[in-house]
């Protein structure tokens, strides 16, 4: 071991804020990458699979054709598998917590929300990249929109940021859980349902009449209502207003709690 | 400020375990303070609450004079933790782990690198500053996680067990570096489960159990209490045995012991030891072995507590 001594200054004086410091943990979950290539496929996986496998296996009986229910279903179907995937921050914030790293980084002046939003941002950029990859291979195999690029752009950010703000509830679950079954337990046991009791790839009038209600106000229908609109080229309205709205309550009541989760976790 | 580091009365509970039952500790600036205790008598809860990681139940804590509750945010800024499980980035390099630390704490890109690149030379990490964290060697981790926590060169650096583990060269290299800090003026606080990295490194030591104090003072006090380290000399030839006494007796006055065919020398510290063999070797005694035996963490309790160390789980906050 050497014994230089140090000459770099070590007080730095630029305050940076909890933009800043979330930015440096965004960049850190990405550097990760590059050592760990596989976790991009990970993320990739699930929405890949649930396109390919339900267009072609049920969306022929579903619609007499798969290529009718890759036009009605394609880009949701993408939506409802990257909506599965948010689990993954769920288990990103476990695995963080249970090796000691935010014991670290918690022990340091460092904003609590910083550390959380930095994992969720580094998400929503692998989960764009798999929006990319698979809206390539649904383009690949013939989906195509009317309402050109800009309605799939449009379509594409309404999907983000619902992801965004539904992250925010897999933070709380991975701050909370116990175990990483636990958390698969909840996507199986709320993602699951709640994409199924939606528009997502099924009309309203073929749920069971009780599940109609619920499947109007579920905001997977407002996300995938929005999308078609934006998908057709037409001028979106309540719909959207509807997943605004959602999206809203959602950072409402999750971001606090995960912050919470966070302080009974780490500073109990 | 008369201590960096003081505790009063600190209580912690987890449900029905005190694990700090009632803690008092100080260290004056600019000092080591050994926190030497088994596995599961409160030491890293010890070292939770003062780096705000944990809220106590009852007493108080102050770094720097602040309370570790109370100022919490003042006392991160000036504090560097090394926790017991490395906290290191196994995903990122050795250097981006460093440049993380250094970016969330308010340097500028250059100066993140440059203080890396610094921390990696020093600590002795250059070949593998640009491999992920996650395949080092434990001596590597522990350096690297030692080297996050001065990233900002802290007042006061808390070191939970930060040698468990270690090679011997690992062990005495890392105890460098300490030594190193301490002579910057960082105030230490080391939990540890050896005597030897206690008495290496600290100028006092609190011994724990149980979640109490039993015993506290400098090294040798606690040496003393609990019989100090003891030079045990073989003779080649049995005949020789009362001679070496004598001459051991000549030169430190401690009442050497025969015990079978080996001579015992109570010995304050290894410099007498020295002085012994010294005298024997200018006599011409021939020893078919000689030792220097310090107590063990085993001895000591025994002797504070009446009971040897237990093997508790540690339990987790």
């Amino acid at each position: 071991m050497t014994t230089a001594t140090s000459t770099a200054a070590t007080t730095w004086t630029t305050t940076r804020g909890p933009l800043a410091q979330a930015a440096s943990m965004t960049a850190r979950s990405l550097a990760s990458i590059r050592h760990q290539p596989a976790q991009l496929v990970d993320y990739l996986m699930i929405p890949m699979m649930i396109l390919l496998s339900i267009t072609f296996f049920m969306g022929g009986q579903m619609m007499g054709s798969w290529q009718a229910f890759l036009d009605y279903a394609g880009p949701t179907l993408i939506a409802m598998g990257l909506f599965f995937a948010i689990v993954s921050t769920g288990l990103g914030l476990f695995a963080d917590i249970k090796t000691g790293v935010f014991d670290r980084l918690t022990a340091m002046p460092v904003s609590r929300f910083a550390l959380l939003a930095g994992r969720v941002a580094a998400d929503m950029i692998k989960h764009l990249w798999a929006l990319l990859i698979v809206g390539g291979v649904a383009f690949a195999i013939g989906y195509r929109a009317d309402g050109g690029v800009l309605g799939v752009a449009g379509a594409a950010a309404a999907v983000m940021l619902f992801l965004f703000a539904s992250s925010w509830s897999m933070a709380l679950v991975g701050l909370t859980a116990k175990s990483e079954e636990q958390i698969q337990t909840w996507m199986v046991s709320l993602l699951m349902p709640l994409a199924y009791t939606s528009t997502m790839f099924v009309e309203i009038e073929t749920l069971p009449g009780p599940v109609q209600w619920w499947a109007r106000v579920n905001p997977l229908t407002a996300l995938a209502d929005t999308m078609r609109v934006l998908l057709a080229g037409e001028t979106p309205g309540g719909e959207a207003l509807a997943l605004l709205g959602w999206c809203a309550a959602i950072l409402a009541v999750f971001v606090p709690l995960s912050l919470r989760a966070y302080r009974r976790k780490l500073t109990s | 400020m008369k201590y960096a580091i003081e505790v009063r009365g600190l209580v912690k509970s987890f449900g029905e375990v005190r694990a700090l039952d009632g803690v008092d500790l100080g260290a004056a600036p600019g000092t080591v303070l050994g926190l030497l205790g088994p596995n599961g008598a409160g030491k890293t809860t010890a070292v939770r609450v003062l780096s705000t990681l944990s809220v106590p139940d009852a007493g108080s804590a102050r770094v720097l004079g602040l309370d570790v509750v109370r100022d919490a945010a003042k006392v991160r800024e000036r504090l560097g933790l090394t926790g017991q499980y490395a906290g290191v980035d196994a995903g990122l390099s050795g250097a981006q782990n460093l440049v993380l630390i250094a970016r969330l704490l308010g340097a500028s890109r250059a100066q993140a690198k440059a203080r890396a690149h610094e921390l990696i030379e020093r600590f002795d990490l250059a070949h593998a500053a640009a491999r992920p964290a996650g395949g080092y060697s434990g001596g590597m981790r522990r350096r690297l996680d030692l080297a996050a926590s001065i990233v900002r060169r802290p007042d006061v650096l808390v070191l939970d067990e930060p040698t468990t583990g270690l090679d011997p060269t690992s062990r005495s290299g890392l105890w460098e570096v300490v030594r190193e800090l301490v002579a910057e003026g960082t105030t230490v606080l080391l939990t540890t489960q050896y005597l030897e990295e206690a008495d290496q490194l600290a100028d006092s030591i609190a011994v724990i159990d149980s979640g109490r104090v039993i015993a506290s003072g400098t090294p040798s006090q606690l040496k003393q209490a609990v019989g100090g380290l003891v030079l045990r000399m073989r003779p080649a030839r049995p005949e020789a045995l009362q001679q070496l006494a004598e001459l051991a007796d000549w030169t430190v006055g401690a009442a050497p012991r025969i015990e079978n065919d080996e001579v015992a020398v109570p010995v304050a510290h290894p410099g007498e030891a020295t002085a012994v063999m010294a005298r024997v070797v200018q006599a011409g005694t021939d020893l078919a072995a000689f030792g220097l035996h310090e107590p063990t963490l085993d001895e000591v309790f025994l002797s504070l507590t009446g009971h040897r160390t237990e093997q508790k789980e540690e339990v987790a906050a």
